[in-house]
């Protein structure tokens, strides 16, 4: 039965937008299973011994974000925190690694940008709606490295239109389904799938 | 112990020029507004603090090297023309975001300095300006 409701629940909001009437419930959702559920399978490219064209991967940074995203839809800052401080470390070897000319620009655009927001979440495991202020420009940021270097792997691009003052904030998820980060349990279905990234 | 301490000084920062990354030349900006940065904000967020006595009573200037240091660190107003777009609009969110919720001046500073302290109108005047600088610096 509840999955019914479930259904009928996230059909609803998913098609009419968000609704605030939504009580908080003391149920945990589906979401519980996700720290594995984002992770994907495909391999990327890695440097091969002698190879003078290295392709750089931010398959690294990508998996991070995500435990990210799913600790904070979660509500646990905590761990979002030490994700936080794991993205952080992930953007600096990324920054050691050969980087094209077009690359450096934008990773000392958009990855420096990320690093600090990644610092933010990594120091206030204890102030989520801090911690979610700091995620929804990393998620921009995130979003514009997935653009230029590629992901590796399918990526949706989810947006939730209540966020920042109805300001609306994006961010990116391994699976198509909808798990709120910005709200948590309050409203983990609100939001829409605005872009497949392939 | 707390004589000993105070033979530990931490380094003044003072810098005394205005440079040309200045959050002034960078952005548009009134008077006023430059003015409420200046008194509330400059002391930890510039390369210029203006040091009360007891900078050099300890550990009271050690704290405050603290906060100076961690200020600049997250925010820079005389170095802001050195930030990306993307970081200069990020940056003016979070300056309307932390006033807003008070977090910004920190609570040791506002009690130390009554004049630093932001008014409701001082507040509503850094938010306002924060918030339509950002969104004219473009979409992100």
């Amino acid at each position: 039965m509840k999955n019914v409701i479930m259904g009928i629940a996230i059909t609803a909001i998913a098609t009419t937008g968000c609704n605030n009437n939504s009580k908080s419930t003391t149920q945990k959702t589906a979401g519980n299973d996700n720290t594995k559920t984002d992770n994907t399978a495909v391999k990327t490219q890695t440097p091969g011994e002698g190879t003078t064209n290295s392709v750089v991967s931010i398959k690294p940074l990508i998996d991070h974000y995500l435990e990210m995203k799913n600790a904070l839809a979660n509500d646990n800052g905590k761990e979002a925190a030490a994700h936080g401080t794991a993205l952080n470390l992930a953007i600096e070897e990324l920054g050691k690694s050969p980087l094209t000319a077009d690359q450096k620009k934008i990773y000392d655009d958009a990855a420096i940008d990320a690093k600090e927001h990644s610092e933010h979440i990594a120091s206030n495991g204890s102030k989520i709606a801090h911690q979610r202020e700091h995620f929804d420009m990393l998620s921009t940021d995130i979003y514009d490295m997935v653009k230029a270097f590629g992901a590796g792997t399918v990526l949706y691009k989810d947006y939730c239109p209540m966020y920042n003052n109805k300001k609306g904030a994006i961010w990116l998820s391994g699976v198509n389904e909808i798990k709120n980060p910005y709200y948590g349990n309050k409203m983990l279905t609100c939001g829409i799938v605005k872009e497949e990234i392939k | 112990m707390l004589i000993a301490i105070q033979l530990i000084r931490p380094a003044p920062n003072q810098n005394g020029q205005v440079t040309p990354a200045d959050v002034s030349y960078t952005l548009s900006i009134t008077d006023s507004v430059q003015l409420v940065l200046i008194n509330s904000c400059y002391d930890c967020h510039s390369n210029n603090t203006r040091y009360p006595w007891y900078i050099n009573v300890q550990p009271m200037g050690w704290i405050m090297a603290r906060h100076v240091k961690e200020g600049k660190e997250n925010l820079n107003f005389n170095e802001f023309g050195t930030y990306s777009k993307r970081k200069q609009a990020n940056k003016l969110r979070s300056i309307a975001t932390s006033i807003k919720e008070g977090t910004m001046p920190i609570n040791s500073y506002n009690l130390m300095h009554k004049d630093a302290r932001l008014s409701e109108q001082n507040k509503n005047l850094i938010i306002d300006w924060a918030l339509k600088t950002k969104d004219s610096l473009g979409n992100n």
